[in-house]
C-alpha cells in the first residue's frame, strides 16, 4: 500500500542504505523542532508524497496551468507544496516527537495513508476538518465515505487511491489466467511467487481468500488462518521472495511468475504479458488521506484547497497526470469528455473499476494498537526478520 | 577545553554519544507503541535478542564470515598480481578497482538481481552442473547473499593488501632465492607475513559492515536467509521498537568487537598502520 511510484520505496531504502538509518527519536525532535515557524498566517502548506499532482511542462508543480497555480489564481490563497513524504513510518517518527508533546508540525495538511491517518486520528493528533466549508466533500464516492479509519468522517478527505491484487505475467505461468489466490499456490508455479512486505496487503488477500472479512476482522487471532498459510507456503518455498516495488522487473522478465501487486504499478509496465485481476475473494483498496495535523493554523484556507481539489474538474487534472484512482465522483465524465489520451484512461479499469470489481474491493479494519503491533511483528517473524 | 585534541573530539561526537544514547535506549521500556520510550533499566530486550534471534545472528556472521574468506581468496591473488606484475599500469589497475563503487551500492546490488535471475544468464549454465537439478536458481539463496557481500566489500579487501604488498622489498624474495628457497617457500616465510597487517584490516573492513548489512540479504536473498542487520532495520523502521533495536545493535557491536579482539591476538596488529 502506499506505493504509487516505484520511485518511492527505492528512494526510501537509499536513504537507509547509505547511512542515516539509525536514528533516535531525540534527533528527530531536534531536526522537526522549529518547523512550526514556517507557517504564514495565510496560506496552504501540504506535505504529500512525491509525483503524487500534476506539474507543467517544465516539471514544476507550482507552473503555469498546474492544479496549486490554478487555486491561488482562483482563490487568491498561497499554497507550500512539498513532496517530502516518503514513507508512512518515517513520517510518522518525524511529527511524533512534536505532536506528542503538544507542539505543531510546519504542514497543515498531510497525506499519511488511511491506516496511518487512523494511527494519528487515535492518538488524538487530528484536528476536525470544516466540513462545512467544503461543499464539494458532497463528490466523495460511495465507497470510501465513512471508511473505518475515519468513521465519522469528519477527520479525513481520501487525495487518491488504489488496489492491490494479483499481478501476472501469462508466458511465465504457461498460458494460464489466474484468478484467486489459491492460483498462486499451484505447485506449477513453485518459487516463481513474491508477495509484498505490507502486512495488510499481503495479510489481507490471504486473509479474504480463506472468507475471513478484513473490514471487521481486528485481531490477530481472528488472522490467524491467513498466517498460518502464509507461513507455509513461505516455508515450502512455494513464495520467493518478499517485496517492495521491486517485484516490477522479475514479473515483466517472468522469473517472478505471479505475485500480489499494486494496481498503479501494473498501470506503468508496458509488457502486455503482464496482466492484473482482482482475486475473485476480493481485493484490497488503499487510499491517501488529506487530514490537519492537530493545532494547524489557517484551517479556512485548508478548507478551500480540499474543496478546490474535490471540484471532478480540478480532480480530473490530476488523475490524468498521476493515474491513480480518483476519490471524487465525476472524474471519469470529465476524462472522456476531454477526448484523445485522457478519454483512453476514462475507460481504463485499474484507474475505473467495474462495479463487480468494486465489490469486491475491501479496505483493512482499523486495528488497535496492541493489535497492530502483535499483526506487524508475526508478519515480520513470517518474513524472516 | 584546548587540550581536548580534534581526534579526541571527533570520538566523542561521533563514537561515544551515539553508543551512549544506543545504550540508554537498549535499556528502556515501551509502555505502549509509538509511545517515546523511557529509561528503566529494562534488561529484557538483551534477553530478547539472545533467545528470539538466534537464527539471525548465526546466518549474519556464518555470511559475513565466508564473504571475508572468499574477499581474501579474490582479492589476495588480484592484489599480489598488481603489485607485482602492474608495473606502469598499477595505478590504473587500483583505479578499475575502485570504479564499480562510484556507482550507488544499492544499484550494484539490484544489478545482481537480473545477472543472477532465474532467467538469467548464469542461471542456465548453473543448471548445467550434474548435482543441480532443472529447477536449480541462484537468486534468493544463501549463496547469492554471500556472493553479493563478497562483490559489495571485496574493494576493502584488496586496497589494504594491496599497499601491504607494495611496501614489501621484493629484494627479499630474491635473497630467499639465494639462499636456496622455492619461490612457494619464499612467499609463505617472506610475502605472507610481510602482508599480514594487510590481510587484517582488509578482513575487518569486509567482515564489519558485511555482518550487519541487511541490503544484500533483502534483494538477493529470501525469508529464510535473512540477517540481523534486516531484524534492526524491522525493529527500528517498522516496529518502531527502538529499545529492542537499540540491544540488538548493541550485541551485535559486542560480538563483533569480541570477535575482532580475539582475530588481532592471533594475527597480531603490529604494523597494523597500512
Amino acid at each position: 500500500m502506499a506505493n504509487r511510484v516505484s520511485r518511492r520505496q527505492f528512494m526510501t531504502r537509499s536513504g537507509l542504505a547509505l547511512g542515516g538509518a539509525i536514528i533516535a527519536p531525540q534527533v528527530l525532535a531536534a531536526c522537526g523542532g522549529g518547523g512550526g515557524d514556517e507557517a504564514a498566517t495565510k496560506g496552504v502548506y501540504f506535505e504529500n508524497w512525491p509525483e503524487y499532482i500534476d506539474t507543467a511542462s517544465d516539471g514544476s508543480v507550482y507552473g503555469p496551468g498546474t492544479t496549486l497555480a490554478l487555486f491561488t489564481k482562483e482563490t487568491g490563497i498561497p499554497i507550500k507544496y512539498v513532496q517530502t513524504l516518503n514513507d508512512n513510518n518515517e513520517f510518522f517518527a518525524k511529527i511524533q516527537p512534536l505532536l506528542s508533546a503538544g507542539k505543531t508540525i510546519g504542514p497543515n495538511v498531510v497525506a499519511p495513508t488511511y491506516w496511518m491517518a487512523a494511527r494519528l486520528l487515535d492518538l488524538k493528533w487530528l484536528d476536525k476538518l470544516p466540513l462545512s466549508k467544503i461543499p464539494n466533500a458532497k463528490n466523495l464516492v460511495s465507497g470510501l465515505q465513512k471508511p473505518p479509519s475515519d468513521p465519522t468522517g469528519d477527520y479525513s478527505l481520501p487525495w487518491q487511491a488504489g488496489t492491490t491484487g494479483i499481478a501476472y505475467n501469462v508466458k511465465a505461468t504457461g498460458g494460464k489466467e489466474l484468478r484467486s489466490i489459491q492460483d498462486l499456490w499451484d505447485p506449477a508455479l513453485k518459487g516463481k511467487v513474491t508477495v509484498v512486505t505490507e502486512m495488510r496487503d499481503t495479510i489481507g488477500l490471504i486473509a479474504m481468500s480463506l472468507g475471513i472479512d478484513i473490514s471487521t476482522a481486528n485481531t490477530l487471532a481472528q488472522y490467524q488462518p491467513a498466517y498460518d498459510e502464509l507461513k507455509k507456503q513461505v516455508d515450502s518455498g512455494q513464495i520467493k521472495q518478499f517485496t517492495g516495488n521491486e517485484y516490477v522487473g522479475p514479473l515483466e522478465d517472468g522469473s517472478t511468475a505471479a505475485c500480489i501487486a499494486w494496481s498503479g504499478d501494473v498501470l506503468g509496465m508496458k509488457n502486455p504479458d503482464v496482466r492484473y485481476v482482482v482475486p475473485e475473494s476480493g481485493g484490497t483498496l488503499w487510499f491517501d488521506t488529506m487530514t490537519i495535523p492537530k493545532g494547524a493554523p489557517n484551517v479556512d484556507d485548508v478548507a478551500k484547497w480540499m474543496d478546490f481539489v474535490y471540484d471532478p474538474v480540478n480532480a480530473a487534472r490530476i488523475t490524468a497526470a498521476v493515474r491513480f484512482m480518483s476519490p471524487v465522483q465525476g472524474v471519469q465524465e470529465v476524462l472522456r469528455s476531454k477526448g484523445g489520451e485522457d478519454a483512453v484512461l476514462a475507460e481504463n479499469p485499474l484507474l475505473f473499476p467495474d462495479d463487480a470489481t468494486k465489490a469486491r474491493l475491501h479496505t483493512f479494519a482499523n486495528l488497535s494498537d496492541a493489535e497492530e503491533q502483535k499483526m506487524d511483528e508475526a508478519f515480520s517473524k513470517i518474513s524472516g526478520a | 577545553m584546548g587540550m581536548l585534541s580534534p581526534g579526541v573530539i571527533w570520538l566523542l561526537l561521533f563514537f561515544l554519544v551515539p553508543v551512549l544514547i544506543l545504550v540508554k535506549a537498549s535499556l528502556s521500556s515501551t509502555p505502549r507503541r509509538f509511545i517515546p520510550p523511557t529509561f528503566s533499566w529494562d534488561w529484557s530486550n538483551y534477553t530478547a535478542a539472545f533467545s528470539q534471534y538466534q537464527p539471525q545472528f548465526v546466518r549474519s556472521f556464518g555470511y559475513a564470515g565466508t564473504a571475508t574468506i572468499l574477499a581474501i581468496l579474490i582479492g589476495y591473488p588480484l592484489a599480489y598480481w598488481i603489485a607485482t606484475q602492474g608495473g606502469r599500469f598499477k595505478n590504473l589497475l587500483i583505479g578499475l578497482v575502485v570504479v564499480p563503487f562510484f556507482i550507488s551500492y544499492l544499484i550494484r546490488t539490484i544489478a545482481w538481481t537480473s545477472i543472477l535471475s532465474d532467467n538469467g544468464p548464469f542461471v542456465g549454465l548453473y543448471r548445467l552442473l550434474p548435482w543441480v537439478g532443472s529447477d536449480g536458481r541462484l537468486l534468493a539463496t544463501p549463496w547469492a547473499v554471500i556472493g553479493g557481500l563478497t562483490y559489495n566489500f571485496i574493494s576493502f579487501m584488496i586496497l589494504p593488501i594491496y599497499v601491504s604488498l607494495e611496501k614489501i622489498d621484493f629484494r627479499l624474495t630474491e635473497a630467499a632465492a639465494d639462499l636456496g628457497s622455492t619461490a612457494w617457500h619464499a612467499f609463505r616465510k617472506v610475502v605472507l607475513p610481510l602482508s599480514m597487517p594487510g590481510v587484517f584490516a582488509g578482513s575487518l573492513l569486509v567482515f564489519i559492515p558485511a555482518a550487519g548489512d541487511y541490503i544484500n540479504t533483502y534483494y538477493l536473498g529470501s525469508a529464510k536467509t535473512t540477517m540481523i542487520g534486516t531484524v534492526v532495520q524491522d525493529q527500528f523502521l517498522k516496529q518502531q521498537d527502538y529499545p529492542q533495536a537499540a540491544a540488538l545493535s548493541m550485541v551485535l557491536m559486542v560480538i563483533i568487537t569480541t570477535m575482532v579482539l580475539i582475530y588481532s591476538k592471533f594475527l597480531g596488529t603490529e604494523g597494523l598502520a597500512v
